[in-house]
């Protein structure tokens, strides 16, 4: 009972694994390793080295290849003469003109407004952080980012758009457009991003910051 | 001996993973601001509830038709399984394939984890944990995946526009089929895998 009561005055001195609840002593983490639950196995803390620099990096180069893979034609249609090209944007817009108006808001999140904010928060919080600039909105922006992680699914509209391709081969010729190579790229630099991220560092700079 | 953090006084706040001590429950997290519960809120009843619903929205999207693929004026509604079916009369079995786990074998496969992890918490099974934490981590990792069916009706839309020729809209069945996706993804996102633990546990110490 001692032993509880003792525990819970300093509760700063524990790591706590998040799926499995099993409580550790807090250790130092070294850069570039990781530690795993002894009881369950998950991933509880992976270190990360030059981890704000690189989240940096690489949002300031994923909004650069935004621009260019929603602008630029994804795929273009040929076929007697005719040719239609497609964007995320028109994607949305079709979905729209079939009247699936619910599902067209979901590919317009999911591809279009969720990976731009997640860049956006990104940035504006590596930024900061990167400069220990105590900003506003810094807590927001990391929760929000958390939060958003796993509804942006450019990968997977990226697997749409192959299996699209294959579809289309017999019916009629499809070439890939620039869109489609930034898109390949954003979605390279997105998926770098959220393995480069150091969610434990980030959220204690967040707090130093805050604290001044 | 293995201790459950909740057991000696102290729970974590679920977005940032701070510790904190047991009498700051329900309070907000000193560091983000999120309302810290030393487990998460109605955990078992809310995942449930969402895997009914998408249970549920699983039958419309399998029996509606999600898209119409017409060529010089010609062509019917199909669902996804007759998408499916006609990818293999075009010979095309490896994109059939992909097109035919990521839209009917990865959402059964999600509902049927989550109902056995469910049914652990409820009926305190504590055998073969890892495997179910293993299995928990594939269920919501693969969700999304669900997506695929959704985006090439989006894609398919939009591309193929010539008029007379040949066009492709969506139907109602995509609605429901989203709908199930997101019914699942949300499911795994209320489900707590710490509950599966301390059912192990309550077996080894008592439990405050």
């Amino acid at each position: 009972m001692r032993d509880r009561d003792l525990a819970s005055t300093q509760p700063g001195k524990f790591w706590v694994c998040p799926e499995c609840d099993l409580l550790m002593n807090r250790r130092a983490m070294p850069d570039r390793h990781e530690a795993h639950c002894p009881r369950c196995h998950s991933l509880i803390i992976s270190s990360k080295h030059h981890s704000i620099e690189w989240t940096l990096a690489l949002a300031i180069a994923g909004l650069i290849l935004f621009l260019p893979a929603n602008i630029f034609p994804i795929l273009t249609l040929n076929t007697l003469g005719l040719s239609q090209s497609e964007t995320i944007f028109l994607s949305v817009k079709a979905l729209y003109d079939s009247q699936l108006y619910a599902v067209s808001a979901l590919v317009l999140m999911s591809a279009i407004i969720v990976p731009l904010m997640k860049l956006l928060l990104m940035a504006y919080l590596s930024a900061c952080l990167l400069f220990h600039k105590p900003a506003p909105l810094l807590a927001w922006a990391m929760r929000s980012y958390q939060q958003l992680d796993s509804w942006g699914m450019l990968e997977i509209y990226m697997l749409g758009i192959l299996v699209s391709i294959v579809k289309l081969v017999d019916v009629a010729d499809v070439t890939p457009g620039i869109g489609l190579y930034s898109l390949t790229g954003l979605i390279i630099v997105t998926l770098l991003t959220s393995t480069q991220l150091d969610k434990h560092r980030f959220w204690r700079r967040i707090e130093q910051l805050e604290k001044r | 001996m293995q201790h459950s953090a909740l057991t000696h006084g102290i729970i974590i706040c679920q977005r940032c993973e701070k510790p904190a001590s047991i009498e700051q429950d329900k309070q907000q997290c000193p560091r983000c601001g999120t309302r810290i519960h030393r487990r998460k809120q109605h955990s078992v009843a809310y995942t449930w509830a969402l895997l009914l619903a998408s249970m549920i929205m699983l039958v419309p999207a399998n029996l509606l038709p999600i898209m119409t693929f017409k060529s010089l004026g010609k062509g019917d509604p199909a669902t996804i399984m007759q998408g499916v079916l006609q990818l293999l009369e075009h010979d095309m079995l490896g994109i059939a394939l992909v097109v035919l786990t990521a839209s009917i074998i990865i959402p059964v496969m999600k509902i049927i984890g989550l109902i056995i992890l469910l049914l652990t918490i409820q009926l305190g099974w504590t055998t073969n944990m890892r495997q179910k934490m293993l299995m928990y981590h594939f269920v919501e990792w693969i969700g999304r995946w669900s997506m695929l069916d959704i985006f090439v009706v989006a894609i398919l839309a939009a591309i193929v526009q010539l008029g007379s020729l040949a066009s492709v809209t969506g139907n109602t069945g995509a609605t429901a089929f989203a709908a199930a996706v997101i019914f699942t993804m949300l499911a795994a996102n209320c489900f707590d895998t710490r509950l599966i633990w301390d059912k192990h546990l309550e077996q080894l110490e008592v439990f405050p």
